[in-house]
């Protein structure tokens, strides 16, 4: 049976690094998802993730299960991801149009993925935390609580933050709404 | 459209372009792949600090510690033994003091002047 992250941690902080192999292959995936929808480039991504892990190792010893693991990593995940942003410019999420709805034919297809370019880059030009909140909220189906912890701020600010950027996504993104009326 | 509507079609919209992509296992490999090498050193907690004092290690170091035991043991014997006598020059193994003039060196009156110290 497979142990859970907590055990895991356990391990990693008396130095077992089998434990942190398995609890890197067990979370990786989802991290660099996050990491890819938050940044845009799949480099980058990798780099994020590659120092969130090890940062799992250096501070494992010092963690304290006040949290899910799950929740801490991300946090750790989205913290750099935001550091990254602050240094380097936007490079456009390539893989937003590739995002397929199963039924509509051909043609609707390419309008949808030409919709869906155009609004991944206009979520590219939110401000980072805008972008993250919205990243967690509507990829990730996290309540704002969960999105507050992750961020370190309030369930409120987590709210603006949405409000905020979905403002700014409508005035970006008005002749897309318009052309779906 | 009124508002309402629109809000609904930009969340419908944000869902579906935020969405968690597909599993990359190529790019997990990767990133596994570059931990695989010699992982940097774990930070102590605060707390473990007086543990981690206490922790001696003496193991490696008990050969040295042999060695220097004998080596005292050594001096030891050598020194009770008197061995050592004969690296002397060959003198009388114990000094007098009161066989040296000293007091005569010391309260010597002066040869110019006679003034004693």
């Amino acid at each position: 049976m497979d142990e859970t992250d907590e055990a895991l941690m356990a391990r990693i902080a008396r130095g077992d690094e089998p434990a942190f192999r398995a609890l890197a292959s067990r979370h990786l995936p989802v991290m660099l998802g996050l990491a890819r929808r938050i940044l845009g480039n799949p480099a980058d991504a990798e780099d994020v993730v590659q120092e969130a892990m090890l940062r799992v190792w250096t501070h494992a010893p010092r963690w304290q299960p006040l949290a899910q693991f799950r929740t801490w990593l991300t946090r750790v995940v989205v913290n750099l991801c935001l550091d990254r942003k602050r240094r380097a410019p936007w490079v456009e999420l390539e893989a937003a149009g590739e995002l397929t709805d199963p039924a509509p034919g051909a043609g609707e297809q390419a309008e949808r993925n030409e919709r869906d370019r155009l609004v991944a880059a206009a979520i590219a030009e939110l401000p980072a935390r805008q972008r993250a909140a919205i990243v967690l909220t509507y990829g990730d189906g996290m309540s704002n609580a969960q999105v507050a912890e992750i961020l370190d701020t309030s369930v409120s600010a987590v709210e603006t933050l949405l409000v905020r950027g979905k403002q700014n996504l409508r005035r970006a993104l008005d002749s897309v709404i318009d052309e779906d009326k | 459209m009124n508002k309402k509507q629109s809000d609904a079609l930009l969340e419908e919209m944000l869902k579906r372009v935020t969405q968690a992509p597909p599993a990359d296992d190529a790019a997990a490999a990767r990133v596994l792949r570059r931990l695989a090498g010699p992982l940097p050193q774990q930070k102590m907690p605060l707390w473990r600090l007086p543990s981690v004092l206490l922790d001696w290690q003496f193991a490696p170091a008990w050969p040295r510690m042999a060695a220097l035991a004998c080596c005292a043991a050594l001096g030891f014997i050598i020194g009770i033994a008197g061995v050592d006598r004969g690296f002397d020059g060959g003198g009388p193994p114990f000094t007098v003091a009161s066989s040296a003039d000293i007091g005569a060196i010391v309260f010597e009156p002066e040869a110019l002047t006679g003034a004693r110290p």
